[in-house]
């Protein structure tokens, strides 16, 4: 089963998709995390992250780029957090899949489902912040909005999150 | 006229081809909003041309410290307020997934 969840900054899409997957059965938990701890504020959210997650059983594998080599248990709950991090990270880091951004997100999720039974994947909605973007924000909003598309035609179930509430476009409420 | 929005990049553009031909289409009209003098007119003359038009979603997000940008912005969130109320349907796409917000889907 393959929810995918999207919202805005803050809208609670975070500790949403974390309730989905306690819901589901006893499999082992996986935490997919792909937000490299660059600077100060990265380091913050990681904690604040960690801290939602702490009582809730998850194991975290870090994996910032290259999904498809993620290392997780076969039959296991997975939550992927987030595509926008790992899109970005693909298109603009050294080691990252540059122009062939789109194919290593898909893929990579596509190698995810292979192995988990749940996989609820995070991303987030940039894309109605104004049309006023050139070169590398128009970039990114342009391949996450392929992504975005690519997962949803893949997805059992897409909600959107406004403040905390989801919202199904495709689907419904997984468990 | 059927008036399709969303955020960018979400799909609008495919999905609109999948209704009426090309020429009856019109693709985001969020950016013919800017400097008109009467968008009631406008947008009179867009529903009346055109039996499909998309516009993306433009106004979330912090309001632009550049005054241009600032008014695009409001100019193109009137002109998709006008154009929905003249659709018979108006269809938000979110990740490329149609869904009806007045009206029925096609």
């Amino acid at each position: 089963m393959f929810t995918l969840i999207a919202g805005g900054a803050a809208s609670g899409k975070s500790r949403y998709a974390e309730d989905l997957i306690l819901r589901t059965s006893d499999a082992p938990r996986v935490y997919i995390a792909t937000l490299e701890p660059f600077d100060g504020e990265c380091r913050e959210r990681i904690a604040r992250h960690r801290a939602m997650r702490a009582d809730k059983g998850f194991r975290t594998v870090e994996r910032y780029r290259d999904l498809q080599r993620v290392d997780v248990p076969v039959g296991c709950a997975a939550l992927l957090e987030d595509v926008g991090n790992l899109t970005a990270n693909e298109l603009y880091s050294p080691g990252g899949a540059g122009e062939d951004t789109v194919n290593a997100v898909v893929r990579g999720v596509e190698a995810l489902l292979v192995k988990c039974r749940t996989l609820v994947a995070v991303s987030n909605d940039t894309l109605s912040g104004g049309a006023d973007y050139e070169g590398d924000t128009d970039r990114f909003l342009r391949t996450l909005g392929q992504i975005n598309r690519a997962l949803a035609a893949r997805a059992d179930n897409v909600a959107e999150i406004v403040c905390g509430v989801a919202v199904y476009h495709k689907g419904r409420e997984p468990y | 006229m059927i008036f399709v929005t969303g955020p960018l990049f979400s799909g609008k553009a495919d999905y609109a081809r999948t209704l009426c031909p090309e020429d009856k289409l019109l693709l985001n009209a969020h950016e013919l909003a800017d400097g008109k003098r009467d968008p009631a007119a406008l947008a009179d003359a867009l529903a009346a041309r055109y039996a499909v038009v998309t516009a993306a979603e433009v106004g979330g997000g912090v309001v632009p410290v550049d005054p241009v940008q600032r008014s695009r912005r409001e100019a193109a969130g009137r002109l998709s307020c006008l154009l929905a109320a003249r659709a018979d349907t108006v269809v938000r796409v979110f990740c490329g997934i149609p869904t009806a917000i007045k009206g029925e889907l096609p």
